[in-house]
């Protein structure tokens, strides 16, 4: 089971999770990200450690357990331009590849899986390599609902506009602050949304959904941890379902969803509990 | 005919209600039409005893039928619809509209009644709301005038309402009895989120239903959200509760939505503001919405077993 929700802590997470880390200053998300992969060499996975700028070993030597680590290769130190392969524009399927590669690998090593850090800010500072960062995002995401890789997704409040943060925060079962009103991310068969979904944030949902695909006919979602959405938020979900020629699913124990989906009278929509 | 022939009728006594509606049902039934009675129960009663064969009659009770204007639109237009769609030429109804003789509130039902002049339009339709002068408010009849096309008398003349359309306002929504109370919470400018926080926070000690609870804070933020998306600022956001019941009122300075069905049937796409108030109007068990000294208000309550 996957970890979704806002924290403020880094420890304690699973093999698989996927938290997004907005950072006001670097020394904040080092430490952050230290913890984060000490963590992981705990749970026995490969560590690695993405950053931007030189020296980055001894951006770890803070912390005794990672600095041993990087002397006897247990955590890869790596320049966000090699382990992406761009200083700008990911290719959301290659990188994809990339670290189910590289956790095959670990796999092989003898590692339960790999783990990453990573100040991902220099991906996402325009408009076309920020859409393309959220496509990645939500493909790792879905990677990761199945295999035992997770990351940290760090990203300079400074370099970036709020509707920047809020699209990449949207996208992570898993963030450390209020940055967006509701998360997106994937499970086995579709996506869950948490949170809240109104008027403020019906763009965001829609941006949100872009970067999703329906399966086998479906879109399903997993409404479980929304608190609210209106109906503006429900047709957009409908209208993404119908616009990919699929039926949308969607799982909720309360009763007020299917009431305002038969109100509204989305006979097409099915609704389970 | 075709289009909607909309009729009232005052009356003072049971024999003048029979005498207008008898010849009105009989009228239909000789024809082979469609014809519906949704009466509250009194007149039902009165109106079975006289008909002398009632089994093509169908009977809608009318607290179902009547229990809110959007419901009931929604379910006449599915109705006149299927009628209308299996080939009748002209539709009768006779209905009890409810007011506060009836112990409901009058606002959302006078809305109503102008609505249904558009509302009904498509459909070969002659609709009869008589109205018992004993019990009927006259800030109610002064409304009834001025929504109704026709008027029936006791003489069996079908006339032109000379009140019809003289465009004054409909009367000013009351206040509720809970807002006599200090409002629990007041907001100025809330956002929607910070409005459903406070609504759930306030009914959470409520016997509310899960439903019920849902429905509160939904109306709340949505009328908060139009508030803001198309009134004028400041919106103010007030609510009260007792331990079953919650009233939310917002006000801001504009003059409110122009068209009549606003809230009162679902509107296309563009215009998806007016989806919000519909849902609402098919949520809550009072909505009102009117100008008055302080700005446009629209007003809920959801819960309890009346609401005055």
């Amino acid at each position: 089971m996957r970890t979704s929700g806002v924290t403020d802590v880094v420890v304690g997470l699973n093999p698989n999770d996927h938290l997004c880390w907005p950072f006001d200053d670097f020394a904040e998300f080092r430490a952050r990200a230290a913890e984060f992969l000490a963590d992981g060499l705990q749970l026995g996975q490969r560590a690695c450690y993405v950053a931007r700028g030189d020296d980055l070993a001894t951006h770890l030597e803070a912390e005794p357990v990672l600095a041993e680590a990087v002397r006897d290769g247990r955590v890869d130190v790596v320049s966000l331009e090699s382990r992406y392969r761009t200083s700008t524009t990911v290719t959301p399927e290659e990188q994809v590849e990339a670290y189910a590669e590289a956790t095959r690998a670990a796999v092989r090593d003898g590692f339960t899986g790999l783990r990453v850090a990573a100040d991902a800010t220099a991906l996402v500072l325009s408009p076309g390599s920020l859409d393309a960062f959220c496509r990645y995002e939500h493909l790792i995401d879905r990677y990761m609902t199945t295999e035992p890789f997770s990351a940290m997704c760090a990203y300079h409040r400074a370099e970036l506009s709020e509707p920047a943060i809020a699209r990449l925060s949207s996208l992570h079962p898993v963030n450390n602050a209020r940055c967006a009103p509701f998360r997106l991310h994937a499970t086995e068969d579709g996506i869950a949304l948490h949170g809240e979904v109104d008027g403020v944030s019906r763009e965001l949902l829609s941006l949100a959904l872009r970067n999703t695909a329906p399966n086998q006919g479906a879109l399903r979602v997993d409404a479980t941890g929304l608190r609210f959405i209106d109906h503006h938020g429900l047709l957009a979900l409908h209208g993404y379902a119908r616009a990919n020629a699929a039926t949308l699913v969607l799982r909720s124990q309360r009763s007020s969803l299917a009431r305002l989906v038969s109100l509204l009278e989305l006979d097409d929509v099915e609704c389970v509990r | 005919m075709t289009g909607f022939y909309h009729e009232t009728a005052f009356y003072d006594s049971d024999d003048d209600f029979l005498t207008i509606a008898v010849p009105f049902v009989e009228g239909g039934l000789r024809a082979g039409q469609p014809t519906l009675i949704a009466c509250a129960e009194k007149n039902t009663t009165l109106l079975r005893e006289a008909l002398a064969d009632d089994s093509a009659v169908t009977y809608l009770p009318g607290a179902d039928q009547y229990a809110r204007p959007a419901d009931a639109i929604a379910s006449y237009r599915d109705i006149f619809g299927g009628l209308a769609k299996d080939g009748a030429t002209q539709i009768r109804t006779v209905g009890d509209v409810p007011h506060p003789g009836f112990g409901v509130p009058w606002d959302w039902w006078g809305r109503y009644e102008n609505a249904v002049n558009q509302a009904y339009a498509e459909f070969p339709l002659w609709g009869l709301c008589p109205n018992d002068t004993r019990i009927t408010p006259a800030e109610v009849l002064a409304d009834v005038a001025r929504t109704h096309e026709y008027v029936a008398t006791t003489a069996g003349d079908h006339l032109p309402n000379p009140g019809f359309g003289t465009g004054l306002p409909l009367s000013v929504p009351v206040p509720d009895v809970l807002e006599q109370g200090t409002p629990l919470v007041v907001l100025v400018d809330p956002t929607p989120a910070a409005v459903r926080e406070a609504v759930s926070a306030s009914i959470r000690g409520t016997r509310l239903s899960e439903d019920d609870a849902h429905d509160a804070v939904y109306a709340a933020s949505e009328i908060v959200t139009n508030g803001l998306s198309h009134g004028v600022a400041p919106v103010r956001f007030r609510l009260w509760a007792d331990d079953s019941r919650v009233v939310v009122a917002v006000t801001d300075q504009g003059p409110g939505p122009a068209d009549p069905m606003a809230g009162l049937m679902p509107t296309t796409a563009t215009r998806s503001a007016g989806l919000g108030l519909w849902i609402l109007h098919r949520t809550c068990d009072y909505v009102s919405m009117g100008r008055d000294e302080d700005g446009f208000t629209v007003r809920v309550s959801v819960g309890g077993s009346g609401h005055t």
